[in-house]
């Protein structure tokens, strides 16, 4: 803005008052001039019209202040300034680009020159010959190429216990988490008198950690009863279900910060009133959506509930149910005439068939192992039972049964009518699940055998644990009914003897890995030879040879 | 036309075919039984192996030539039957029950 103060001498005699006012960066200025004043004379004579300058006037404003004014100048410090200039001395560009697939298949290519069929011709009783030759040749029968070193031999390379709980829990359950490296044990006791009024908890521990703790688990979740039974999601591996002595099934949710209880069934008339013997996640088959899973709980009041879970509140709601009744049982295993029909039975194992979702089996307390079905619609007695969901029994078919409780059973991964059950009796068993008679009792004469599982990768393997502390893998491959393997799990107790081994689990990831939880609260992991890992050609075969062979008769 | 759909029926009815496929000498299928990608895929590795086996022949002994490939691996077996100008490939289960 550019401001100029003229004195009053500067003022020309035009001018008659110069009046600044600054308005924005615009100067106005006023002046009056004085041009003419003409006199009315009448006289005309001489001049008439006559031009007279006069002086110009000035006179002060009474009402306007007079601005005084003064001339400064300011300046600021002075300022530093510096240049600075940086420059890369090399230079790298990268470019990528994802290759587009789809111009890679532009359809096949199209032959018009008829020499097709020619070709054909002449090259189809060689390939046949072949052919032939091939699904007859006995010339690849046992022969195995390994490429990967491997280890021949087993080891046990994890010994994980909670040494907070110091021995007073047992193992109740296993469970290797939908990717593989997390396992998870259930802690509780199977010798209860009446109440439990026992505190555990769920221990998991990441086994692909480098500072793995083997005394110390990752996560410890506190239950406020004896846990009887733990499963992970399948497919989400922060979900774990338990089930409890109090007959509650509970669901925690691993990626919360606090309280990762999820949900829990609660102590009501639709949950169940004993120990919960096994909790099972099942795919969805009725929803349309693929990741669907239904979780089914099992235990000793007969009781089969279908829980699902809700999307938005994340609820478990009773959604379906069975139950076992004395009615259901064989004859040869009603202790008498006069037992009620109505009674319950306990459910102690519970398995899904492989392909069919929908079909199942159940081990049960007397001992009796049942074929059933998610849409059995079989009607029961009422008997003492309330709940708000029918419940319905869901037996299709009975199998000779065992002459204790059943504890296990399983379903073949590979095989859609094998399954093994193992038992009290201290034998195990393979089933056809076409067949009443089982293919083939095992009985290895090492006590009880409470668990039994296959392997993941192949089909002829299976585990067994048993009361003596021993892990017996058995394969079917082999001639003779023993096992290939006897592994000592269960850890040393005071009088010599190897605590029982409870349970076992493959881990479905990593093939050469089984985990064994013994009565003593630890968990060992094993590493299997790549022997045992590795699929045989012939396994399905043997497997299928043994299961279906028998049905022809 | 039919008479190709027919062998290659006849092919793929044998016990334990998973699928046959035929390429041209530029490595490209012209039919197949199998589905679009393990085609393409098949086609080209496999049409690069025969002709590498077929130099390996003819480099040990000029006067010989390839007139057969076979392929077994824990799985499967594949066979190939080479010529001038097309190359059958079929893949084979043996232990097919």
């Amino acid at each position: 803005m550019h401001c100029q103060f003229l004195s009053k001498a500067q003022i020309s005699s035009k001018l008659l008052s110069f009046q600044g006012r600054i308005q924005d960066s615009k100067v106005f200025v006023f002046g009056i001039e004085i041009t003419e004043i003409t006199n009315n004379i009448p006289n005309v004579n001489n001049k008439m019209f006559a031009d007279i300058t006069l002086e110009s006037v000035t006179f002060k404003s009474n009402w306007k202040k007079e601005r005084s004014l003064a001339s400064s100048g300011c300046q600021t410090s002075e300022l530093v300034v510096e240049e600075v200039a940086c420059q890369s001395v090399k230079y790298k560009s990268v470019k990528t680009q994802t290759e587009d697939d789809s111009d890679k298949f532009s359809g096949f290519a199209d032959d018009n020159s008829g020499h097709l069929f020619e070709f054909l011709r002449r090259v189809e009783p060689a390939m046949h010959k072949q052919l032939e030759m091939n699904v007859k040749s006995h010339a690849f029968d046992d022969y195995e190429v390994t490429w990967d070193e491997g280890s021949s031999t087993m080891s046990s390379i994890h010994k994980l216990t909670n040494a907070a709980h110091d021995g007073q829990f047992q193992i109740t359950g296993l469970s290797w988490n939908s990717t593989g490296a997390v396992i998870a044990a259930s802690y509780g006791r199977f010798d209860h008198e009446d109440w439990c009024t026992h505190k555990t908890s769920l221990c998991t521990w990441n086994l692909e950690r480098r500072n793995l703790d083997e005394n110390k688990p990752d996560t410890v979740l506190e239950v406020s009863s004896c846990l009887m039974c733990t499963a992970f999601h399948p497919s989400n591996p922060a979900l774990i279900a338990g089930g409890t002595y109090n007959g509650v099934v509970i669901v925690w949710d691993l990626s919360r910060e606090d309280d990762m209880v999820l949900t829990s069934s609660g102590i009501g008339d639709d949950s169940h009133r004993e120990p919960v013997s096994k909790v099972i996640w099942v795919p969805d088959t009725s929803s349309v959506k693929k990741n669907k899973y239904l979780l089914v709980s099992v235990s000793s009041d007969g009781k089969m509930l279908v829980w699902k879970m809700d999307r938005k509140t994340k609820q478990i709601e009773l959604h379906d149910g069975f139950v076992l009744m004395n009615m259901n049982l064989p004859t040869q295993l009603r202790k008498s005439r006069t037992m009620r029909g109505d009674k319950e039975v306990g459910v102690t194992c519970i398995s899904y068939n492989n392909e069919n979702k929908d079909s199942f089996i159940i081990g049960s307390e007397p001992g009796a192992v049942f074929k059933c079905s998610m849409s059995a619609n079989g009607e029961q007695p009422a008997g003492n039972i309330i709940s708000s969901i029918q419940l319905k029994s869901p037996v299709t078919f009975t199998y000779a049964h065992h002459y204790g409780p059943v504890y296990s059973a399983e379903f073949s991964p590979f095989h859609r009518n094998a399954f093994l059950t193992s038992s009290m009796d201290q034998t195990l068993r393979l089933y056809s699940m076409l067949q009443k008679q089982p293919i083939m009792t095992l009985e290895p004469g090492e006590g009880v055998i409470y668990s039994t599982k296959w392997s993941f990768s192949r089909p002829a393997l299976f585990a067994a644990t048993t009361d003596t502390g021993l892990l017996l893998l058995y394969d079917l491959t082999q001639n003779q009914p023993v096992p290939v393997y006897k592994l000592e799990a269960g850890g040393l107790m005071g009088n010599n003897a190897r605590a029982p081994v409870l349970t076992c689990q493959f881990n479905q990831h990593q093939n050469n890995l089984i985990a064994t939880g013994d009565a003593m609260g630890c968990i060992q992991v094993f590493r299997i030879s790549d022997s045992l890992k590795t699929p045989l050609s012939r396994d399905l075969e043997i497997l299928g040879d043994l299961v279906d062979i028998t049905t022809e008769s | 036309m039919a008479e190709v759909e027919e062998t290659f029926k006849r092919i793929q009815a044998h016990k334990g075919v998973i699928g046959v496929i035929v390429v041209n000498s530029e490595g490209i299928p012209i039919r197949s039984t199998l589905d679009n990608s393990t085609t393409v895929q098949y086609a080209g590795l496999i049409s690069q192996l025969a002709a590498k086996a077929r130099s390996t022949v003819r480099d040990i002994d000029p006067g010989n030539d390839l007139t057969f490939l076979r392929i077994r691996s824990k799985k499967h077996e594949i066979m190939v039957a080479p010529e001038n100008e097309y190359l059958l490939i079929v893949i084979q289960n043996p232990d097919a029950v």
